[in-house]
């Protein structure tokens, strides 16, 4: 009996902790100076708030609340936490100059565990039930796909930090971060050939390598029913690079070994990896092994401080950037620049993240904040047509990406920045396209 | 060539799935419990192996002497949880879920969501391998295999020759005789879950050697290791350490051949086929 | 408990149709109707998994691949194609049965693909399906599929009431079959699977037959469900569809509300989704697998039936508490959110599931366990000359042959059981008696010769069947469908019977086996309530409900004591006195002797003698091959 006593009470305590879990509406919303948490506006409201419209007033004294989610637990949590850094610091910049129109601006974060299948509910609950002001695009493609039709449908305009598939991202106050111009499965290829022009014929054979899902199929076979769309595939044969090995791999692989076995064979004088996260690492793990070194690689979107981690097996490894802080580059742009850098860079060890370098991820977060800013201050309001208008017919002027201006008719997508960077010696160095380099571009070893 | 070199690096990968095969075998054949939480003891072992290397500066073989009694442990306590409520086949599949995504969790809010790798100072196998003519034996995951004949064989030697092993075999197939005959099978039992729990720790100490640490590995794992104790025979441990070498060249060979994407398809209908013409696995025990 | 149901049925559907239509009079906020589309959503999804594998019992991790079949014929049909959204919807339902029944087809047809090994292969079929969808450029290719909004009717203003409308109505047709499969023939055959498929099928359950339907109506739900997520989600991907997280949440929310009934499913998603929601929106998404992981081991440890069992101990209590619990947070404003009021109540009230006991089912076990009732029938009373009466030739077994490996059971047995008599089948243990009646009741085909009744060839012939063509068995342990009442079990065999009456038909003549064997006085207690002679007494209702011309007992009296003996002695004279030839496996010679008008002894698979009792028995060959041995076998 005291055992059935005993559970009871363990029992009971659990459904009450649960219970109380439950009961803590409190949202970690980031306000004014001090980041703060404060209650989200659905605590603080009237119990009966379902039966009555929204009372947020728009007096000069109320805060704008910024509703948004981020992968801040689940598989892209490690790149969630770079851009909740990113926009925490700059709502507290924003807020110290004197906020939006005047008033302080709070971000509402909820947390999306990197399931798509939470994003469209998690923001129907920030417009309909918190509602707040304006929202802020969650991170990953996926994900920012599920939050537009959301945004569309209830007239918010969606800034958003991370999807570059500008196909598929239609919705006319959708405005991008992180450009990869309208065409990115032509852009990129094509800027991979003119930086191996300039190696003087170092480079004729590549092996390509796919990561098969959203962002990095497109990229290396464009899109998926269309084989003349123009893909890594197409455009490298008719640039005049070979193409010897072309490898799909299905996300989560693991199985390195006979992969490497393959690209070792096929004797590129580049292994392209269109892929994610440590994949490019893996594959350079598994090439060393079989005591192989190719003369050069690439890598799409890795990690980039694993990368980094690898020493000399990586050095002269490429991959795709918007902004490195590299001296050069920071001596030519605003002061600010390094502040910005800086701080991050404080911010992002306090908080454990492991690579704290402000770069491409944290750039394309501070840009979309920059355009949320900016929309709000051209319409001198939060409402959502009105700063869409506003981004449409004056642009904005960021500070990682200079001026830039949106046309709906190739979804928004500014002419890009974006270059190629290079691992020379500990850190990722700007090397491509020359104008904007820090560094020059080094050439197959071997 | 390419071929011979594709599924030799893939059966010795299949090696390090077939160790992680190993306990969740044993533990289904022989005390009817199968046990997600062994996944759970992988992925724990595997991040305390990165913890302890990376503090201490200590080589991540030698973390072992820590993880693999903290596991046996582990195990054994679970599996005197699971004797205590009197749990069934099923239950306690249900039950080790649970305690798989609790680890999970806890793991994450430890350390991280992030990709965790041990930097190549103390771990200087990543890059390394064994040479033989123009073939390739990939440093880590020989080094699995390795492990992985050496438990195999010695689950083998104490099932096959040894008192407790035969009374283990004899409570696999008929409890309720078994303990007639006065054997006490819930010391053994809890010894076995032990050892499988430190068998966890040894695949849990390899697979950061090889590789990188995420918390949601488990469900990376889950179907290929089922996959593999279903091909070998549940309970069969020779058969386990077979079945993760031919899965492992099978996907080598076929990535090569054809694509990687084609490897998963492969393999699962290879399982659905031996799951409907050869159910008690593909290398069936004398006697059994 | 059938008024409930429907009223329950009901009252989901007018809110179902009413919440979009007064949305906009009453100000209800959108994001309440999108929480409840979710919940709607998993209660689709785990209603659909419960069909298989709660009420048969066939566990399976596979739900992921019927919802990813249904979402990619959504997402190609409409989304690539353009074909018209409700048409995708029911051709990816469609889609979804074919899988079931093709794994069906396969899995459902051996002996060796039950349990885990079932589980196990519905595991690996996601990851080849995943495999697929990655490979052709016609289904995905990798790189996801966009899906525009469809075109709602025009009643519905938004595209969250068009979603929560027909996630509604996905929901309320899961809920709708589950319910009344629960009460029909199609429910009950599935519960018996579950308990002893082999029983089942003996019985006269077409269990194939039964477990296609179950796999057919789950991949039909999933796939429809799957196809509305489709429509809901926007953007498809291959890792996004096939991973893990649709089949582990539909088992933590069946198991959760209990896999038994109808409505556990339900109750679990309710639950579980609400807790992820409050979870993540408090703030503590750091805990939600936490929490979730620790509430399914306590739930498998304390209340493995689940939550929706414990309601029903205590309705109204559980009602009560949970209606004050939530309208007294939410509308004396304590709580301003009525989520966190919903899920402030579902806590509290969970708290009843745990408590133990407090129905009538555990407390009737008390009553009346000890010696069978006295009863006598209005037959059979007087023993009847059991000497006499013998017809035509009813079973007819030619030079049956069978092998196990390499072990010969039966060597060539041949023998014939005519209409009226009662054969006793005796021999050393091991000599092929319960091969025989395996045999002999279609369990499996004899390696060679034939078995016919009535001169209709039954080798070959599925259990059911057999016990079609008139014969029925019981077991040697007796092998009772433990989550019925004895009443229910000798129900089932009425409901599959030659001529198949209604569920309450069936209730209404078991009680008249029942009072045969002189078990009327247990009808309603449940098979681990009674003792072991009960239970042998029902095993024998059990068969000869099934309205066979012969019936095979296997060591019926084994473990009984001598005045349980006596009584299950009048019963069988009781039970061939209706009409039924019997043989009886025995290895009491007193009762053989007794009761046979024949034996047949047989002997390392062979005949070795047969005839009347008195004579056989004193036969030296008999008297050596078995007394013999029997010996040995005396202490069991």
């Amino acid at each position: 009996m005291s055992r059935r006593a005993s559970i009871l009470a363990l029992v009971t305590a659990i459904a009450l902790t649960i219970a109380a879990c439950g009961g803590d509406t409190g949202t970690t919303t980031t306000a004014g100076d001090e980041g703060t948490t404060t209650a989200a506006p659905g605590t603080t409201a009237s119990p009966d708030t379902t039966a009555a419209p929204s009372t947020t007033a728009e007096g000069s004294g109320d805060p704008i609340v910024v509703g948004g989610t981020l992968s801040l637990t689940g598989a892209f949590a490690a790149t969630g936490a770079i851009h909740k850094v990113a926009g925490e610091m700059f709502i507290e910049r924003l807020n110290a100059a004197g906020g939006l129109l005047g008033r302080e601006v709070q971000w509402n974060l909820l947390d999306d565990e990197s399931d798509t299948a939470n994003i469209a509910p998690l923001y129907e609950q920030l417009i309909s039930q918190d509602q707040v002001d304006l929202i802020m695009g969650p991170y990953a493609t996926p994900n920012i796909l599920a939050a537009m039709p959301v945004a569309e449908r209830y007239g918010y305009t969606l800034p958003q930090h991370t999807a570059v598939l500008a196909p598929l991202m239609t919705y006319a106050c959708q405005f991008p971060g992180w450009s990869i111009g309208p065409e990115p499965n032509s852009f990129i290829p094509n800027q991979i050939a003119d930086a191996l022009d300039s190696l003087d014929g170092a480079v004729s054979t590549v092996a390509l390598l796919t990561n098969e899902s959203g962002s990095t199929a497109f990229i290396s076979y464009g899109v998926a029913d269309d084989p003349d769309d123009p893909s890594t595939l197409n455009i490298l044969p008719e640039r005049g690079y070979e193409i010897v090995a072309d490898i799909p791999y299905p996300p989560g692989y693991e199985d390195w070994g006979s992969t490497a076995a393959q690209v070792r064979d096929a004797n590129a004088d580049l292994v392209l990896v269109n892929g994610l996260g440590v994949e490019a690492n893996s594959l350079i793990d598994a090439m060393q092994q079989l005591d192989y070194t190719p003369p050069m690689m690439f890598a799409l979107f890795p990690a980039p401080g694993p990368l980094l981690g690898l020493g000399d097996a990586a050095q002269g490894t490429l991959s795709v950037s918007i902004f490195e802080p590299n001296e050069p580059i920071l001596e030519q742009m605003d002061p600010e620049v390094r502040e910005i850098v800086d701080e991050f860079a404080e911010r992002a060890a306090a908080e454990e993240i492991p690579y704290t370098v402000f770069e491409t991820q944290a750039a394309a977060s501070w840009n979309a904040w920059e355009i949320l800013a900016q929309g709000v201050e051209g319409a001198g309001s939060t409402d959502g047509q009105g700063i869409c208008d506003s981004l449409h017919s004056t642009g904005a002027e960021l500070t990682f990406s200079g001026a830039v201006t949106f046309d709906p008719a190739v979804n928004n997508f500014w002419d890009t920045t974006e270059g190629l960077k290079q691992i020379q010696g500990s850190e990722w160095v700007m090397v491509w396209p020359e104008d904007i380099a820090a560094g020059a571009l080094a050439g197959p070893t071997g | 060539m390419i071929e011979l070199q594709a599924a030799v690096s893939g059966a010795l990968n299949g090696s390090l799935y077939a160790l992680m095969a190993l306990g969740l075998s044993l533990a289904w054949g022989f005390l009817k419990v199968i046990n997600l939480a062994h996944f759970a003891m992988i992925l724990l072992a595997g991040y305390l192996t990165f913890e302890l290397a990376t503090s201490t500066g200590l080589s991540p073989i030698a973390t072992i002497v820590v993880t693999a009694p903290l596991m046996f442990l582990v195990g054994a306590l679970i599996q005197l949880g699971y004797e205590r409520f009197d749990v069934s086949e099923l239950n306690s599949l249900l039950i080790s879920y649970g305690l798989l995504i609790i680890t999970v969790q806890v793991v994450t809010n430890i350390w991280t969501a992030d990709f965790q790798r041990l930097p190549s100072e103390i771990n200087p196998f990543s890059a390394e391998s064994l040479a033989v003519g123009s073939l390739r034996f990939p440093m880590p995951t020989l080094l699995a295999a390795g492990f992985a004949v050496v438990l195999v064989v010695a689950a083998a030697l104490v099932l096959g020759r040894t008192y407790a092993g035969r009374a283990l075999q004899a409570f696999g197939q008929d409890r309720e005789i078994a303990s007639a005959f006065g054997i006490d099978h819930r010391l053994l039992g809890v010894l076995l879950a032990g050892a499988a729990g430190a068998s966890a720790a040894v695949a849990g100490m390899l697979f950061p050697i090889g590789g990188t640490l995420t918390p949601d590995l488990p469900f990376e794992w889950i179907g290929l290791v089922f996959a593999i104790v279903i091909l070998g025979g549940i309970g069969n441990v020779t058969g386990t350490l077979y079945a993760g070498l031919l899965v492992g060249a099978t996907s080598g060979l076929v990535a090569v051949i054809w694509t990687p994407s084609t490897s998963p398809f492969v393999v699962f209908s290879l399982v659905v086929l031996a799951l409907v013409f050869r159910p008690k696995g593909l290398f069936p025990q004398k006697g059994g | 408990m059938r008024h409930k149901g429907w009223l329950a049925l009901v009252g989901i559907a007018v809110a179902v149709v009413a919440l979009p239509a007064i949305r906009h009079s009453t100000d209800f906020p959108m994001f309440y109707l999108i929480f409840l589309s979710g919940i709607l959503f998993w209660t689709a999804q785990s209603t659909s998994w419960n069909i298989l594998s709660g009420y048969s019992g066939y566990f399976s991790f596979g739900q992921g691949a019927f919802f990813g079949v249904g979402v990619y014929t959504m997402a190609v049909l409409f989304g690539r194609q353009g074909i018209n959204w409700w048409v995708a919807a029911l051709a990816a339902g469609l889609a979804a049965m074919l899988l079931g029944l093709a794994i069906g087809t396969i899995a459902f047809r051996l002996r060796s693909l039950r349990g885990e090994i079932f589980a196990l292969l519905t595991l690996a079929i996601p990851f080849i399906l995943a495999s697929l969808a990655r490979l052709s450029k016609a289904i995905d290719g990798g790189q996801g599929i966009v899906i525009p909004v469809p075109e709602a009717p025009s009643f519905l203003s938004q595209f969250q009431e068009f979603v929560f409308v027909v996630s509604g109505v996905v929901a309320l047709f899961a809920l709708t079959v589950a319910y009344v499969m629960q009460h029909t023939r199609y429910g009950w055959a599935l519960f018996a699977i579950r308990d002893d498929e082999d029983v089942a099928e003996g019985l006269g359950v077409p269990t194939f037959f039964h477990k296609m339907i179950a796999i057919g109506v789950t991949g039909l739900i999933a796939g429809i469900s799957g196809a509305v997520a489709a429509l809901q989600l926007g953007f498809v991907s291959v890792e996004g569809t096939f991973n893990l997280d649709v089949p582990l949440f539909v088992i933590v929310m069946s198991v959760l509300g209990g896999r038994g009934h109808w409505a556990g499913p339900m109750v679990g998603a309710v639950y579980v989704y609400t807790l992820q929601n409050r979870l993540a929106s408090g703030g503590f998404e750091g805990w939600s697998l936490i929490v979730l992981g620790a509430l399914l081991v306590l739930v498998m440890l304390l209340a493995p039936e689940g939550l929706m069992a414990g309601f029903r101990r205590r309705p109204w209590l559980s009602a009560g508490i949970f209606i004050v619990i939530f309208l007294g947070l939410w509308l004396l404003g304590i709580t301003s959110d009525p989520v966190t009021a919903l899920a402030l109540a579902l806590g509290v009230t969970a708290v009843i599931a745990f408590i133990p006991g407090g129905g009538d089912r555990s407390t009737s076990s008390l009553v009346d366990s000890g010696e069978p009732q006295e009863h006598h029938a209005p037959v059979g009373d007087e023993p009847t000359d059991e000497r006499a009466e013998v017809g035509r030739p009813l079973l007819v077994a030619e030079n049956v042959v069978m092998t196990f490996g390499g072990v010969r059971a039966l060597r060539g047995v041949s023998m014939r059981i005519h209409e009226g008599e009662l054969v006793g089948l005796v021999g050393p243990n091991g000599s092929g008696k319960t091969t025989l009646v395996n045999l002999i009741s279609g369990a499996f085909p004899p390696t060679s010769g034939s078995i016919s009744l009535d001169g209709t060839g039954i080798v070959g012939a599925r259990p059911h069947r057999v016990a079609h063509l008139g014969i029925a068995r019981t077991y040697q342990i007796p092998r009772p469908f433990t989550s019925l009442t004895v009443r229910d079990n000798v129900a089932m065999a009425i409901m599959f019977g030659r001529e198949p009456l209604g569920l309450d038909a069936s209730r209404r003549a078991a009680s008249e086996y029942l009072d045969l064997v002189g078990m009327g006085g247990r009808a309603d207690a449940f098979p681990g309530e009674i003792n072991l002679h009960q239970r042998q007494l029902l095993e024998m209702a059990r068969a000869i409900a099934t309205r066979p011309s012969l019936l095979l007992l296997d060591e019926a009296l084994a473990g009984l004591n001598p005045v349980e003996i006596d009584n299950a002695v009048d019963v069988v004279r009781r039970i061939r006195a209706s009409g039924v030839s019997i043989v009886l496996v025995e290895h009491l010679l007193r009762v053989v002797n007794q009761l046979a008008t024949r034996i047949v002894v047989l002997d390392q698979g062979l005949e070795l003698a047969e005839g009347e009792p008195a004579v056989v028995m004193r036969d030296p060959a008999v008297v050596k091959a078995y007394l013999g041995r029997q010996a040995d076998a005396a202490g069991d």
